[in-house]
């Protein structure tokens, strides 16, 4: 007994989980978990502030990683194999097709999250100051994401696949001087073809995941260091008259200047150098407010990925991953959809391809990149915002209006056709 | 080493780095261009001047393009590659216009734009007829819309 004690301890090497030093050590004894503070506020774990949006959409990347790696072992990417391993995931392979739709579903998840996750930050003014560059780090995410999924959505090699693609990097094509050059790079060839499928295999399963996870590791670093999980400064009560410290070696005579308390805890550096914390700095008193992150906040992050995992397993019991027929570069399919995060840029393109394809797109990427650099209103109470709220308000209205028109009021040929209308395919 | 030999090789060292940087860029991207495109060729014979019925087009499905043949004018292929944003047009006889799935283009009957979001009107292709008496289509040489090969 001793001695699986002993192993067990040579192991975790901390103190019983009773004490409170246990479970600070716990913490930052374990590579894994030392990401997270040893104590963390209360608010930050209010479900209400931030629906654990961030939370889900990183265990629905690894949802996608594990059932990635796993759909690899089936599938070679070049046309038309492609295909007929799309048909062996799907009725021959061991639990393929749910495999597969646990993929799709994720996938199509992560692109909602990370969306809905940008507008809790902005809607909560996380991104001011100092967090503004984690607000850009944000910003790439959500690129990569939808890079990821667009480069996906190819891999299938069936109808839709190839059409989605077509049209997809066609949009591209229309970038001033260089859109040319850079559509022939990404297909390794002037139409899709086997040369893209394995270009975008290349991207989808090594470049793009790579990526992803190195900013995702900073993004995750700059949370810790910009001052831990957002919360509601605005509505934490009042501080006491501020608490002022000397700096200065006892020796001196004179102290180097007199400066406020800080309550932020500064890891390391407050020895060494004078001055305020990069930190965000709260007006508040707020230190009995502070509870263990064992078992408070992983408690909470358990349940957040059980429910995101039972979520999209029990999504891939009841619907499946759509396989269309085996691509067909003769014959468009009427209409021809991108996938329908690109709905409501298609819908813009239908209208004018320079304007809607690449000017609009690439000015809403700048709009959001400069989001914290441009809003100079220090306040994050949403009743001094109202513009911003409005603006930002607009922009995801509208975006979603051209996805909602793109999606379901588009017939064949691209005419204006809703719902509730039935069109015959192939009546015209 | 003074001061001035200093900052000179220094200078020189920093140009010589930045510019092994750049040729190496230069040198990923040019990797990532293809020197040999496994495609179809853009010049190919498309059969017998007697394999093409008068009235309607032929569609090719394979090289995207209709083959047009007339009693008075002559042979003349359109590309069936829509300039908007590359789906394949369909031909509908009923009102002799191109119509492309995607975007809801129509190009008339020599390729015009009519409606929709269509930049350019479609490619025709020069059509000759080869030494064994096939027909010869260059998808390479874009020629006007008059353009005719009588057989």
């Amino acid at each position: 007994m001793n001695l699986i004690r002993e192993i067990w301890q040579s192991i975790v090497r901390r103190d019983p989980l009773s004490t409170d030093k246990g479970k600070s050590e716990l913490v930052f004894l374990n590579v894994w978990l030392h990401i997270h503070p040893a104590k963390v506020k209360k608010e930050n774990l209010r479900f209400k502030y931030t629906f654990y949006l961030g939370f889900i959409t990183f265990f629905l990347f690894v949802i996608l990683l594990t059932t990635g790696i796993a759909l690899m072992c089936y599938y070679r990417p070049f046309p038309p194999q492609a295909y007929q391993d799309m048909k062996d995931l799907e009725f021959v392979v061991y639990m393929g097709p749910f495999l597969r739709a646990m993929h799709r579903w994720a996938a199509h998840g992560m692109v909602v999250c990370v969306f809905l996750h940008m507008c809790r930050v902005f809607y909560t003014a996380s991104y001011k100051k100092p967090r503004q560059f984690n607000w850009v780090v944000g910003v790439l995410l959500l690129l990569l994401t939808l890079g990821l999924s667009f480069t996906g959505y190819l891999l299938p090699w069936d109808q839709l696949a190839y059409w989605a693609i077509t049209v997809g990097t066609n949009i591209g094509s229309y970038a001033p001087i260089i859109g040319g050059q850079v559509r022939e790079i990404l297909l390794g060839g002037h139409t899709v073809g086997e040369a893209a499928l394995l270009r975008f295999y290349v991207l989808h399963v090594a470049i793009l995941p790579s990526a992803l996870i190195l900013l995702t590791i900073v993004h995750f670093w700059r949370i810790r260091k910009d001052g831990g999980l957002s919360r509601p400064t605005w509505k934490l009560k009042p501080n006491q008259p501020e608490a002022l410290v000397t700096i200065g070696a006892p020796a001196q005579v004179e102290p180097l200047r007199t400066v406020a308390a800080s309550k932020d805890k500064t890891y390391g550096l407050m020895e060494v150098v004078t001055g305020k914390p990069i930190f965000e700095t709260i007006e508040a008193d707020e230190e009995e407010d502070a509870v263990f992150s064992y078992p408070y906040a992983f408690f909470r992050e358990a349940i957040a990925l059980m429910v995101t995992v039972t979520g999209i397993m029990a999504i891939s019991l009841f619907f499946h991953a759509p396989l269309e027929q085996l691509a067909n570069p003769a014959k468009t399919p009427n209409p021809a959809k991108a996938p329908w995060y690109f709905l409501g840029l298609q819908e813009l393109v239908s209208h004018s391809a320079l304007l809607g394809g690449v000017v609009a797109p690439a000015l809403m990427v700048l709009a959001l990149l400069a989001i914290p650099y441009f809003d100079r209103n220090p306040s994050r109470r949403p009743t001094d915002r109202k513009w911003a709220i409005w603006l930002f308000t607009i922009f995801v209205v509208v975006n979603l209006v051209l996805i909602v028109i793109g999606t379901f009021f588009r017939g064949p040929g691209w005419a204006f056709v809703p719902p509730w209308v039935h069109v015959v395919a192939g009546a015209e | 080493m003074n001061r001035r030999a200093f900052l000179g090789w220094g200078a020189a060292g920093f140009v010589a780095l930045c510019s092994g940087v750049a040729v190496s860029l230069a040198a990923v991207v040019r990797y990532l261009v293809p020197s040999v495109f496994y495609e179809p060729p853009q010049s190919f014979k498309i059969g017998d001047p007697a394999d093409f019925p008068f009235g309607p087009p032929t569609f090719l499905p394979d090289e995207k393009i209709f083959v047009f043949r007339d009693r008075e004018k002559g042979f003349a292929v359109a590309s069936a590659v829509c300039t908007h944003l590359g789906c394949t047009v369909a031909y509908f006889q009923s009102d002799q216009r191109f119509h492309c799935p995607c975007h809801g283009s129509v190009f008339g009957p020599n390729g015009t734009v009519q409606h929709g979001p269509a930049p350019r009107a479609l490619n025709w292709f020069e059509i000759t007829q080869a030494r064994d008496g096939q027909l010869l289509v260059d998808k390479d040489k874009v020629v006007p819309p008059s353009y005719r090969l009588m057989v």
